[in-house]
């Protein structure tokens, strides 16, 4: 039954409908295809590098991958390969067959670059490109703005882009277009990663000295990425130096960085390892010491999280490359007292991959890879002689083949297979104790299979129109459900004239993995659930357009987007509802339908020794659950917001080279307070005979409708100063003051209770309100050797 | 070493006493509540019925309880009988430290009630507002041991644990909410608060014999007195519903959950106290 959803025939149709008439086009004309990589001289593959031939007015962009490949006529040619940051190379070459050619950008010594914001694409590029809702961040980038605890963060970078949102104050979550933070997905070198945070969010798992660049889609998603509703969160690693062995690091406030990387039997290789650990626990422990003999005195539990990246290339041949990657990271909080109770708390990501590139020809080439993704949590508490555990895991194995072939400078077609074996291990709980008077256990395991097929094509209709349609097909497979379905993505191009391009697009998308979560926040005790029984895959339709303007002399990109996305069979869960460790889950989850609409606008500049951009979002977000299964539903099935909806999100990030020492930075972010739920009323509870006094019971809260009530408009300016020494520049001394006029902004608010002190008896209550980090310096030193 | 640790644990401290400054007062305009009527009423075989009456309060309003004194209850039994629980608040309750619980109304005679009598209590006042509830008596679940294990440590240090065994029956949706009082039970010991008060139900062990334990928290001399309650889901869910809506208040990470009664027209809790006891003096 779940096979019937793979069957080759209606890809294959697809795609000799899409190649058919153009490969006899293609034929007819003496053209000749130069194709290749471009990669940076640590042999880091240059996405969006630009190959151009400026005397015909053609070119291409090179793929995520580095791979580019582009139809020109026989003949002399002068080629441009461009790269910002990068030293521009220009090659003369005469074609008289198809050609293969790998161009290697040096860095720029022009410390002028240094701070240009770098992009994948050039701002022309991004005028003429069918993809929109695309964001790129470069960790060059990102390492110059200033970051909280100086811990450079990929994910926060992001945030600071229209459409993007976090979850709260300093968190790493992402909240697309109004989607939820479980509707990403995360990819780390083609491996997902269930869970991208450490310290609840704070941090994200990507460690800023092994991560080249990610991408982010919030619309127009490309066939080749499925599985999740509102973004495509595309991370990739760097692949190290093929030239010499280089050492990098950094010592910051809470952690330290570490990596090393070189090349791998004389540059045919090079790998990379990096490492980074916080050290809260030094000294928290160091305190704990100190007041050891207090008895008063309550010793901090520990806590730390490290990560360990890892991956290596290796070129087998002119047309075959290998690539492994492994990321290991872990969060673990402990306390062990003297008294018989100790607690133990680990949760984190293990993630390989292992890719086999091959260029079949100038034309055409495929990537293969295979990944496992593991996500879990274990939870132990120990009392006297009692013990506890809970737990939870998904494991993923997956395949996946992807194809990209150009058939001439019209067409780029793509077309590739998944494949991914599910385990989810919903709860598994233990209780036992030393004597073995109790022995309790549980464990829940639901297996899942989940496939696709997909193909694309990139047309070039004409120098004003350019479009993009796809197709994918998905299934997925839980003991007795099976479900399927078709999602058409479809974007196109209009240049108006050379400086203003329009743009549209539609993606239909499933979800079949849902997060298990009764908290606004991401929590490592989030679990995930198939599709199975009651629910259904989560589903949802984007459409989009906008229009790009190049101005002051291509300087500036001017970009206006509008959006509506909606969707079916969103979940949420009753309330108090079971999660942990209930074999009959499904029954705790409740359906409704989503509904988003906005409009960005971003203004950037990325060239010059003053950089940034500027992004303004005006949205709403929607949600509505009907009374169903014994329950109200949501609000009594009333329209509601979720609480991540802000109306209004003003972004200004500035990037400034004062001189070959010295950047400047500053980012200043406004946007409307979360919403949250604050009682209305209260009552108490006496309890029944047998439990205390009827003195003075703690008050019961009475909520009213699901976040009605809208905190206080968030506001932060950070600053931030690297400053090179040394004399070859290569090493930094960054500061970063986050939250730089100490803004009190609103983490939460609650209603706490006033009490005499003679008596102690309540005599009224009092709103408070809860903020998180107020303005908070840091230093952090970088080297590279 | 010892510089550098002082250093740090300064900065720490420095760090923590700037986090004392991020909460702060503030003013919320609330918008306006209408308040409700709240019952709970537990019913126990061979004692007399009560329930107490009051209503819920704007969250920022009066501290006190606010008890209406216009509320008229009936408690109808299981054959039929309506029987008029007058109002006779015993405010003594209110200001009462020996564990004596506040009720608003009281029947006469004592309850007759056994397993599988189903009760139904109407609560309505002057201004409209009209509780009605039913509930049935569930079967009392015997406690079948009741033990205890001294640790092995000296003088006041030695403490030992408790255990209290069970059986679940076959049918499923049963829950238990168990406490241990600590004193004697003649002098009024069962009406403080408990030492141990838990919920579980048998989601994960129906028809399953259950042991439940405490920490080593007992002395040896202790009395110990075991209470085991058997509840619907519905009083379970009632009280889980409780602890989250208070949880959920203060916690930036907890969603507000609404309060699941098991009356309607109202809020609040009417049911039938089924429990079994065992005492234990540890030596």
């Amino acid at each position: 039954m779940f096979f019937k959803f793979f069957t080759p025939y209606p890809l294959l149709l697809l795609f000799t409908v899409l190649v058919s008439p153009r490969l006899a086009a293609a034929q007819e004309a003496a053209i000749f295809t130069l194709s290749g990589t471009v990669r940076g001289a640590r042999n880091e593959a240059l996405p969006g590098a630009s190959v151009a031939v400026p005397a015909l007015g053609t070119g291409t962009a090179a793929d995520s991958l580095g791979h580019f490949s582009v139809s020109l006529p026989a003949g002399r040619h002068q080629v441009v390969v461009a790269f910002v940051g990068y030293q521009q190379l220009i090659r003369d070459l005469n074609l008289t067959k198809n050609q293969r050619l790998n161009f290697t950008l040096e860095e720029s010594g022009n410390e002028l670059d240094e701070v240009v914001v770098e992009g994948s694409v050039t701002l022309e590029q991004k005028l003429k490109t069918t993809q929109m809702g695309v964001e790129h961040v470069g960790i060059r980038e990102a390492k110059l703005l200033p970051a909280l605890f100086g811990e450079v963060d990929i994910l926060k970078t992001l945030q600071l882009k229209p459409g993007i949102q976090s979850g709260g104050e300093g968190t790493s979550g992402l909240f697309v277009r109004g989607g939820s933070s479980d509707q990403n997905l995360v990819l780390l070198d083609n491996a997902l990663v269930y869970n991208p945070n450490h310290l609840f969010g704070l941090f994200s798992v990507f460690n800023s000295d092994a991560v080249q660049s990610v991408d982010l889609y919030k619309s127009g998603f490309p066939a080749q990425f499925g599985g999740r509703l509102s973004s495509v969160v595309d991370v990739k690693l760097r692949e190290g130096n093929r030239q010499r062995n280089v050492a990098t690091g950094g010592i910051g406030l809470i952690s330290s960085r570490f990596t090393y990387e070189g090349p791998i039997n004389k540059g045919k290789g090079s790998f990379i390892v990096s490492g980074r650990r916080t050290y809260f626990d030094i000294f928290t422990r160091a305190l704990n010491r100190a007041n050891e003999d207090d008895p008063e005195y309550s010793p901090i539990p520990d806590y730390y999280f490290y990560d360990l990246n890892a991956k290596a290339n290796y070129t087998l041949g002119e047309k075959d490359q290998l690539f492994l990657t492994g990321y290991l990271g872990r969060d673990i909080f402990g306390f062990n007292s003297t008294g018989g109770f100790d607690f133990n708390f680990t949760w984190g990501n293990t993630v390989g991959s292992l890719r086999w590139n091959h260029v079949f020809s100038p034309k055409l080439f495929v990537n293969s890879s295979v990944t496992i993704s593991d996500y879990k949590y274990d939870l132990t508490n120990k009392l006297d002689q009692f013990n506890f555990g809970l737990g939870s895991r998904i494991t993923d194995y997956s395949g996946r083949t992807d194809f990209e072939y150009t058939p001439n400078d019209r067409h780029l077609l793509k077309a590739g297979a998944m494949f991914t074996q599910h385990k989810f291990g919903v709860g598994r709980l233990d209780a036992n104790s030393s004597d073995g008077r109790i022995n309790f256990g549980s464990d829940i395991n639901y297996y899942g299979l989940d496939g696709a097929l997909y193909a694309s094509d990139n047309y070039k209709a004409s120098e004003k129109l350019q479009l993009e349609g796809g197709l994918r097909l998905t299934g997925f497979s839980s003991g007795n459900n099976q479900y399927g379905g078709l999602e058409p993505r479809a974007s196109a191009r209009y240049s108006l004239n050379d400086r203003t391009s329009l743009k549209a697009s539609y993606a239909l998308m499933y979800q079949y993995v849902h997060l298990v979560t009764n908290s606004g926040a991401s929590l490592p005790t989030d679990i995930w659930y198939p599709s199975r029984l009651s629910v259904k895959p989560q589903r949802s339709q984007q459409v989009s357009g906008g229009v790009s303007f190049l101005l002051g002399q291509g300087k500036y990109l001017l970009t206006n987007e509008v959006y509506y996305k909606w969707g079916q069979n969103q979940v949420d869960f009753k309330d108090g509802a079971q999660l942990f460790v209930n074999p009959e889950l499904d029954a705790e989850f409740i359906f409704g339908k989503s509904w988003s609409y906005g409009n960005e606008l971003y203004l950037e500049k990325k060239s010059g020794k003053t950089t940034g951009w500027i992004g303004y979002t005006l949205a709403w977000s929607w949600r509505n659950f009907q009374p169903q299964r014994g329950t109200l539903g949501v609000n009594n099935g009333t329209d509601f917001h979720p609480n991540y909806d802000r109306r209004h999100n003003l972004t200004v990030v500035v990037l400034h080279q004062l001189n070959a020492r010295i950047n400047l930075t500053a980012s200043f972010i406004y946007t409307s307070g979360n919403l949250t739920t604050l009682p209305l009323g209260r009552f108490g509870v006496q309890d029944i005979p047998g439990s205390g006094n009827s003195l003075d019971p703690r008050p019961v809260p009475i909520y009213p409708d699901r976040n009605s009530y809208r905190l206080i408009p968030y506001h932060r300016l950070d600053l931030g100063v690297v400053y090179k020494i040394g004399s070859r520049l290569n090493q930094d001394l960054t500061l970063s003051i986050y939250n730089a006029y100490n803004r009190r902004n609103a983490y939460f608010v609650f209603f706490d209770t006033v009490k005499d002190k003679a008596t102690g008896r309540t005599t009224g209550f009092q709103a408070k309100q809860v903020s998180l980090f107020p303005v908070i310096p840091s230093l952090t030193y970088n080297f590279r050797f | 070493m010892t510089y550098f640790t002082k250093a740090v644990s300064l900065l720490l401290l420095i760090a923590l006493a700037g986090c004392g400054s991020l909460q702060n007062d503030i003013d919320v305009p609330l918008p306006s509540y209408s308040s409700e009527l709240v019952v709970e009423c537990y019913l126990e075989p061979g004692k007399v019925p009560s329930l107490a009456v009051t209503t819920s309060v704007p969250y920022l309003g009066t501290v006190l309880p606010q008890i209406p004194n216009d509320v008229t209850v009936t408690l109808t039994m299981p054959n039929g009988t309506v029987v008029p629980l007058p109002f006779a608040p015993n405010y003594r309750a209110l200001i009462d430290t020996t564990g004596e619980k506040f009720y608003s109304h009281i029947g006469r005679d004592p309850l007759v009630a056994r397993p599988g009598d189903v009760f139904k209590l109407d609560v309505s006042d002057s201004k409209g507002r009209h509780i009605t509830g039913t509930t049935t008596m569930l079967a009392p679940i015997a406690i079948d041991s009741l033990e205890y294990k001294f640790n092995d440590k000296p003088g006041s240090e030695r403490k030992a644990y408790v255990l209290i065994g069970f059986r679940d029956p076959a049918t499923l949706d049963n829950c238990y909410r168990y406490q241990i009082h600590k004193g004697d039970p003649a002098k009024g010991a069962l009406r403080r608060s408990p030492e141990v008060d838990n919920s579980v139900q048998d989601r994960l062990f129906n028809g399953e014999p259950i042991l439940l334990g405490t920490s080593f928290r007992f002395s040896a001399g202790d009395t110990i007195t075991a209470t085991l309650y058997h509840t619907d889901i519905a009083f379970f869910r009632f009280r889980q519903s409780v602890r989250d809506a208070r949880s959920a208040n203060g916690n930036p990470f907890g969603q507000p959950s609404a309060i699941y009664s098991n009356v309607q027209g109202g809020i609040g809790i009417f049911s039938v106290l089924s429990s079994t006891q065992a005492t234990k003096v540890l030596r």
